[in-house]
């Protein structure tokens, strides 16, 4: 199935064909690069007919800083930091993307108490990812209050960070061979304090946002994605779990201990906006299922099997690796010569980037207000988009 | 208006490239009559306005920092990474801080006083130091923030360090070099408050002395020699190699502070070590 | 068992100012020029008092009740409590540029502010306070509100078209759909108050309501007005979950998306003023006014009741309104503009309709709790 993406062309010279008996116009507006729902610099030219939107073209770019030629530059460790300024809300993912990729390429081995904290690390920042998205989606939506309970969740979730990596945002922990620190000793005692309260979180979002009837009808078959399409537009990650396709790269390659837990894959049943916005609630619940059973049991080992200043050289060829962030498959190619300890050539798969023209194909057809809907339910990063 | 689903969730197993995972299916359904319909978002708005409600009548839930009066109780975690520094050299290395702080007055040529002034001006450099010169940290990092510059010892005979530039303003801050450091000789310190108004201000020394590593300062007996084996490094003199020009005559080399100004002008939060 | 402050006087002595009740009713019932004047002066300097207070007062409430709402503190910094913060922020705003964009239509974009403001300014007029604090009481009160009510919609419309900008022209286009539209449920809520007090006089309203407020004292009928209008009348106030016509995720700043400096402090006042207004309309049509809580003959409670002065009593029910809108605002999400259209037009209207003629049925059969 091919799926026909709207281009500049498409908006500037197509027809206007107002389905109006008036004598009405249509017109195009520029949402962004500077607007609320960018969440960032997005640019996204509108073609509309009074309330309803024709056509939609995003115009990413205006956070390009050529991060992939940036790391042709660098060596396998020195990209890992880069990678937390793509999909900032997931830098552990990101980083443990790189350091699969680098590991398998090399054949670092790693010990299982890497792998723990790896997992818990990262089910943690999900965690904090769908809880700083939900509180924006309530924002989007006018619910401002959302976005501070949401914001606070993110806040007691990036404490545990800070005291263990010892930032909150751009974490650069793990690296190729291991992590960047052990975790602390009351590590263990303050994650299980945490498992209750974010539950009791979850609840909380469930009575103010998910049982509100405005906020009902403002996600409710609104902008559905089929499964077929979203596939064959590249979707990963909740947009596309939210269609009915259950492809989750935790269960299905079960890297790090996911292959060692039990968790279900969240798949929504029609692929609309609320779909979208369900999933990722369901998606909290599983993560904190996950950590729970991990975290009594980080066995005993090191926290790194390679020296800092070990180099580290690929063997010649193409490598890949992929992991499952907080919104979807970011998947690394190193292409490497063989010799030196910097990447030939690197590309960043990101999700994010796919997600994004999900708007073409969804968008047309529904109101300005339903498109802040579609906007907020794909959860974009813009770094990630442009990187 | 006024619809509202029932949520619920159903357990499966489905077939996805090749393997059999558990899926949660989120489920639709509306409630039967359209009594329960309306019945049920009138209860739903409701409890979200007593959520808020909740909120609003119970202050111990504010979670607000008030940051410029709470600087003296912010406590930072023992990782944090701030501002690099050089790591003050371990405390069993030295008899005493009181001995240090003479050690540190003679060889500048300062009175006690300023010395120990100096030893707590820690916004980047401390007095002595346990770098060697050797590289590692300028070869680690991602961005190229960190130049050291490095000088032949004549009383050693060896590399030593003559200024360790640090370039804040291109810095992320990412831990690479503190990694890479086979000395143990920098850290990343708990300073975040870096606001100046001439963004060349945020390239400097971060060393105070060039000179080898603290060590071997320590094992030379002879004071005079000890003394002609350091020479004192400013934050911003000379020339700074990172910037494309030179620093001089931007801000002129202070004279020594009085100890109580000294202080007054320190940053408040640096130094959680 | 009436109050002997709270009964109305029966007829005015002859060329006595103080019989009167407002300040409209003592300048024409002078004979002196000057004293009519003065009158005057006194009018508009007390709505202008009003109005700066009530603007400082209501920003500030605002930002710290949504502040609560959000496990936030609020302005602490401007003064004790940061009570002064409005007036940190009126000073801002009257020290920016005054920029008028160089495409707008000049003298509209100019004047619009003043139009927006203008409505809830005259209807400030309008409610009485306490039994002697009202400055014009007309015999066509109601109408009189409704009237200058439907007004706003000109200074919004006109800020949006003269802005030449398409958020502002799609948040005007929104405002005057939906202010229209929401002020139809709102008057057929008035009516049932007309109905049931059968004057159009809101200080006759406030008297007619001495045994009893109306939400609760006009059975169903009453309390379902009473919803109606408080929803009708927060959509007239653009304020979530009805802001669509400034639906900050969506429009920007919607209709005062070209507005800086003190024209956009203009609209903020407007904005604060209106809340006010229609808080003070409900507590005075709904709630009683200034009227004490009575329960029939109970003369204990009747009698403390009767201890607290009208004015709090007014001021205490107009501020739970406020707080209701402001909780209501920090609660839900914003509908879409068809959703917004479908629950006037299908759900509020309906409703309101069948409201009323149960009212009338009420009021034929005079089917009160401690009738007359």
């Amino acid at each position: 199935m091919s799926v026909r993406v709207c281009t500049l062309d498409d908006l500037l010279h197509a027809p206007l064909e107002a389905d109006s008996d008036l004598t009405t116009q249509e017109y195009l507006v520029n949402m962004g690069p500077q607007h609320p729902i960018a969440h960032g610099s997005l640019r996204i030219v509108l073609r509309l007919d009074g309330e309803t939107v024709k056509h939609v073209l995003p115009v990413p770019g205006y956070v390009h800083r050529g991060v992939e030629k940036m790391c042709e530059h660098l060596t396998y460790r020195q990209i890992i930091p880069y990678t937390d300024r793509l999909d900032y809300l997931s830098a552990i993912m990101n980083n443990w993307a790189v350091a699969r990729t680098v590991e398998a390429a090399a054949g670092i081995e790693t010990n299982e108490r890497i792998e723990y904290i790896r997992t818990i690390m990262s089910e943690l920042q999900r965690l904090q990812s769908h809880a700083l998205w939900w509180g924006v989606t309530g924002m989007d939506l006018g619910a401002y209050t959302a976005f501070l309970y949401g914001f606070r969740e993110r806040e007691i979730i990036g404490e545990i960070f800070e005291e263990t990596i010892g930032a909150r945002l751009t974490m650069n922990y793990i690296q190729p061979g291991g992590l960047m620190y052990d975790i602390r000793p009351d590590f263990v005692a303050k994650v299980k304090r945490l498992i209750p309260y974010l539950r009791g979180c979850i609840e909380q979002y469930e009575t103010l946002l998910t049982g509100n009837a405005i906020f009902q009808e403002r996600l409710r078959n609104i902008g559905i994605l089929d499964g077929a399409k979203a596939l064959a537009l590249g979707c990963t990650g909740p947009v596309l779990r939210a269609s009915g396709v259950p492809y989750d790269l935790r269960a299905i390659e079960g890297y790090g201990m996911y292959g060692k837990v039990n968790f279900n894959v969240v798949v929504g049943s029609v692929g609309d906006c609320w779909d979208r916005y369900y999933v990722r609630l369901e998606e909290m619940r599983e993560s904190l299922r996950i950590i729970e059973q991990l975290i009594d049991s980080i066995p005993e080992g090191a926290f790194s099997t390679l020296h800092y200043n070990a180099d580290v050289i690929l063997p010649e060829g193409t490598h890949y690796g992929q992991i499952e962030t907080a919104r979807g498959v970011f998947g690394v190619l190193i292409v490497s010569d063989g010799k030196s300890g910097i990447p030939y050539r690197l590309h960043f798969r990101s999700p994010n980037f796919n997600n994004l023209w999900v708007v073409t194909a969804i968008a047309p057809g529904w109101r300005i207000a339903d498109f802040i809907s579609i906007q907020s339910s794909l959860d974009l990063v813009v770094p990630d988009i442009d990187r | 208006m006024g619809m509202i689903d029932t949520i619920a969730v159903e357990t499966s197993e489905r077939q996805i490239a090749g393997k059999t995972v558990a899926v949660s299916t989120v489920l639709r359904g509306r409630p039967p009559s359209y009594l329960r319909v309306a019945f049920s978002t009138v209860i739903g708005l409701l409890r979200g306005m007593k959520m808020t409600l909740g909120y609003f009548l119970s202050p111990e839930e504010i979670v607000t920092q008030q940051y410029p009066e709470n600087r003296d109780t912010l406590r930072f975690p023992e990782r944090y990474r701030g501002n690099l520094r050089f790591k003050f050299p371990n405390a069993e290395e030295h008899e005493s801080h009181a001995a240090l702080v003479t050690q540190v007055s003679q060889e500048a040529e300062v009175d006690a006083q300023h010395a120990a002034a100096w030893m707590h001006e820690d916004n980047g450099a401390r007095w002595y130091h346990n770098c060697t010169g050797c590289g590692k940290c300028e070869a680690a990092c991602p961005n190229a923030s960190i130049k050291v510059i490095t000088r032949h010892g004549e009383i050693l005979d060896d590399r030593e360090l003559d200024r360790f530039v640090w370039r804040l303003d291109s810095c992320m801050f990412c831990n690479a070099c503190v990694q890479a450091c086979p000395w143990d000789a920098i850290e990343m310190t708990a300073g975040f408050e870096n606001a100046v108004y001439d963004r060349r201000l945020l390239v400097y020394n971060l060393n105070k002395m060039a000179g080898p590593r603290i060590n071997l300062i320590q094992d030379e007996e002879n004071p005079d020699v000890r003394k002609r084996m350091v020479e004192r490094r400013d934050r911003y003199g000379g020339p700074v190699p990172l910037n494309g020009f030179g620093l001089p005559n931007l801000l002129p080399v202070p004279a020594p502070l009085p100890v109580d100004e000294a202080v007054d002008a320190m940053p408040g939060q640096e130094g959680s070590a | 068992m009436t109050h002997p402050m709270l009964a109305i006087p029966a007829a005015l002595p002859a060329g006595s100012p103080w019989g009167a009740q407002t300040l409209a009713e003592r300048a024409s019932a002078s004979q002196n020029l000057w004293v009519t004047a003065g009158y005057f002066l006194l009018a508009i300097v007390g709505v202008t008092v009003l109005l700066t207070l009530l603007g400082m007062v209501l920003i500030y409430v605002e930002r710290k009740v949504a502040a609560h709402f959000q496990c936030r503190i609020g302005p602490k910094r401007v003064g004790p409590f940061g009570i002064f913060q409005t007036i940190a922020d009126t000073l801002k705003l009257l020290f920016k540029e005054d920029f008028v964009p160089p495409q707008a239509d000049q003298v509209l974009h100019i004047l619009a502010p003043f139009l927006a403001l203008l409505v809830p300014v005259v209807l400030l007029a309008l409610i009485p306070y306490s039994p002697m604090t009202q400055i014009a009481d007309l015999n066509i009160g109601i109408l009189f509100v409704t009237a200058i009510g439907g007004f706003g919609v000109m200074g919004i419309l006109i800020a949006g078209w003269s802005s030449n900008n398409k958020w502002s022209m799609i948040g005007a286009m929104r405002a005057g759909a939906q202010i229209i539209s929401y002020e139809i449920s709102a008057t057929l809520a008035l009516l049932v108050i007309v109905l049931f007090s059968g004057t159009m006089s809101l200080s006759g309203i406030v008297h007619s309501q001495s045994e009893g407020w109306w939400v609760w004292r006009g059975h169903a009928a009453g309390f379902t007005a009473f919803i109606i209008y408080l929803i009708a009348s927060t959509a007239e106030l653009n304020r979530t979950p009805f802001d669509i016509p400034e639906g900050e995720s969506e429009l920007t700043a919607g209709f005062h998306t070209e507005y800086s400096g003190l024209r956009f402090a203009f609209f903020f006042l407007a904005e604060f003023i209106n809340m006010f207004t229609v808080s003070a309309l409900t507590a005075t049509l709904f709630l009683g006014g200034w009227m004490p809580f009575h329960v029939g003959d109970w003369a204990v409670l009747n009698g403390a009741m009767d201890a607290i002065p009208p004015g709090v009593w007014f001021l205490g029910k107009t501020s739970a309104v406020i707080f209701l809108i402001m909780w209501i605002r920090w609660t839900f999400p914003r509908l879409r503009v068809d959703q917004l259209m479908h629950l006037e037009w299908k759900v509020l209207l309906p409703i309101g309709i069948a409201n009323l003629l149960i009212a009338a049925v009420l009021v034929l059969t005079n089917f009160y709790p401690f009738p007359h």
